[in-house]
């Protein structure tokens, strides 16, 4: 792999290469690392206050009694909005994209419409849904008033963080959607044409070709799906703010805890704290994420 | 991503059964013939306009009312266009300064990472950097790195870059750490003999690389620059943390400010979401091409 180096000095590579691992390394390295270091502090929001090591103790306060209400309750929302988000996701995606393939008019009109809300960014989709869910009179309500029923919708503690998940889908759907299409696309068309021979029906050529031929974009688009709905609180915050129970996840607590926010605790505003959920929820990730590509792998194999 | 394997690819066994290929199922639906499975999927596909349309079309519908005529009727449609609602959003929401904000962090912040990628991802690719694969290790790492909201306001705070426009811009540059490592996959399909050549006629390394292989890998690179400027310009948090000054907002906040203030009237603050929604839509109708095939290319990578 390493070919001979055919310029006349290697300096220039040194130094360019050098400036962009630098800035790599302080803004992005160093925090990352910097928050195992933090989470065993009491490192404070506000500058110059003395540090001191305490150990595990945020991590064992993460699990105490005081605390074990908040924590759980963060930590079961992120797994089932990671969870739900995900799955559904790729369902809904991988119809969507299935409908896209077919040779319809305008099919690159709505593939791009399906796309756009990734561009309008989470503060125009939190507030657009905002106002569809707006409980007074708004189009969800009013639906809902045809059949006679009303909801607090965003403001319902059962409800609310199935409708930030059908807001999620509804804004990150076009990746899945494009990297569903490409995968079939890569298809070739000579199964199809085996396939119109063998006679077999619709679902069974779904199951035993499309499936298996689309396990490798079905992984990209799970863990994709898993990494970005563990660690997305982005449009919650946007559309239940940081501080809302039943939407809280490990993301939010970790903001509400080092800047603010109210949470009651005698802890509340220390930062070392907050930086032990970041550690919590890394290896959440990293757990979930591994067990999820050992199984997808697996079953790509198989296939 | 590297999740991706090339499996369908060269699978030796072909695979019996069938698929999905509509265009077949079209020919098999005995006596009715193509156009009543196309109608179910032009059904399907208006559906999904609808779905995404609608909430974007109501969004035009309450801003052009009066504050009055969307409390008597909010779903209503228009009949007294307000176009007032958008000079005024516009003037008590300060939203020029905001998408100038956010313009110069994306623009600045994609650059940054952009080179970053460039001048790393290139001499990992070729081998012409001390250190080998723990490079390309290093670069698979920076995806998987955990959340530090926490260190980044501290670092910041620690260099004297706390709300300052360089310290945000500085941090969400390397916030997409996927940069290096697409591409120094890219690299490699730029042929080592074109190295040697340019090395041969005397041209140096930075001459090279920002001059030949720049150029080479303008696709690869806007990939890049693109899965970089989606993130920036949809950042709210870091945002929040790291700018306490409310001219240096980006329009994310900005205009989450301006919920805050507005929040009782829906009209105006619809107008807002629109001011800010319109350039994106207008610009998303250009770049709609580069975009998808930016996801495509980093997916594929």
């Amino acid at each position: 792999m390493a070919q001979t180096f055919p310029f006349p000095s290697r300096n220039p590579v040194r130094i360019s290469f050098a400036t962009g691992l630098i800035v790599l390394t302080v803004f992005g390295l160093v925090p990352a690392v910097a928050v195992f270091v933090v989470s065993f502090t009491d490192l404070r929001g506000l500058p110059y206050l003395p540090v001191n090591w305490v150990g595990f103790e945020n991590y064992v306060s993460f699990f105490s009694p005081a605390k074990r209400a908040d924590s759980m309750n963060a930590l079961w929302n992120t797994v089932v909005f990671a969870t739900v988000s995900t799955v559904a996701q790729i369902l809904l995606a991988l119809g969507v994209a299935l409908l896209l393939n077919l040779r319809m008019r305008g099919r690159n009109f709505y593939r791009a419409v399906v796309f756009m809300p990734t561009v309008l960014g989470v503060t125009v989709t939190g507030l657009v849904w905002s106002l569809m869910f707006n409980v007074t009179g708004g189009p969800a309500a009013t639906v809902l008033s045809w059949f006679g029923t009303s909801s607090a919708f965003f403001g319902d503690p059962q409800l609310a963080l199935a409708l930030v998940i059908i807001v999620q889908i509804w804004m990150v759907m076009g990746i899945s959607v494009i990297i569903f299409l490409s995968g079939l696309q890569a298809i070739p068309a000579e199964l199809y044409e085996v396939a119109a021979i063998d006679g077999a029906s619709g679902w069974q050529r779904f199951r035993s070709v499309t499936v298996p031929l689309l396990a490798p974009s079905i992984t990209a688009n799970v863990l994709l799906g898993i990494v970005n709905a563990l660690q997305s609180y982005q449009l919650t915050y946007v559309l239940t703010g940081p501080n809302n129970k039943s939407t809280q996840v490990l993301s939010l607590l970790i903001y509400v805890q080092g800047f603010g926010g109210k949470s009651g605790t005698t802890l509340s505003q220390s930062q070392g704290y907050a930086a032990a959920i970041s550690i919590i929820q890394f290896l959440l990730v990293g757990v979930v994420t591994i067990i999820a590509l050992w199984y997808l792998r697996r079953r790509e194999a198989k296939l | 991503m590297s999740v991706t394997t090339t499996r369908a690819g060269n699978d030796p066994e072909p695979v019996v059964a069938g698929s999905l290929a509509r265009p077949h199922r079209i020919r098999r639906t005995r006596g009715r013939g193509p156009t009543s499975v196309s109608w179910g999927a032009y059904a399907c596909a208006a559906l999904l306009l609808v779905v995404f349309l609608f909430p974007l079309l109501y969004l035009l519908n309450t801003a052009l009312k009066t504050p009055e005529a969307f409390v008597a009727d909010p779903v209503g449609i228009v009949t007294d266009p307000q176009w007032g609602n958008f000079f005024q959003a516009w003037s008590q929401g300060n939203f020029g300064a905001y998408i100038l904000n956010s313009v110069l962090y994306t623009l600045v912040g994609s650059a940054i990472g952009t080179f970053i990628a460039l001048v790393m991802g290139f001499p990992v690719a070729r081998g012409y950097i001390a250190g080998g694969r723990a490079w390309t290790v290093l670069f698979v790492l920076v995806l998987f790195l955990p959340n530090a909201l926490i260190t980044q306001f501290q670092l910041l705070l620690r260099l004297g870059l706390y709300d300052n426009r360089l310290g945000y811009i500085l941090m969400v540059g390397v916030g997409v750490g996927i940069g290096p490592l697409l591409f120094s996959g890219f690299a490699k399909s730029i042929p080592y003999e074109l190295d040697e050549a340019a090395a041969l006629d005397g041209i140096g390394y930075w001459r090279y690389l920002f001059g030949f292989v720049f150029p080479l890998a303008k696709p690869a690179l806007a990939t890049v620059f693109i899965l970089q400027a989606v993130w920036i310009w949809n950042e709210i948090i870091l945002a929040t943390v790291l700018l306490a000054d409310p001219a240096k907002f980006p329009v994310t906040v900005g205009l989450y400010a301006f919920k805050g203030t507005y929040s009782n009237n829906w009209p105006l603050l619809a107008a807002a979401t629109f001011i800010v929604a319109a350039p994106l839509i207008v610009g998303y109708i250009f770049i709609q091409r580069y975009l998808v095939n930016g996801v495509l290319g980093a997916v594929k990578g």
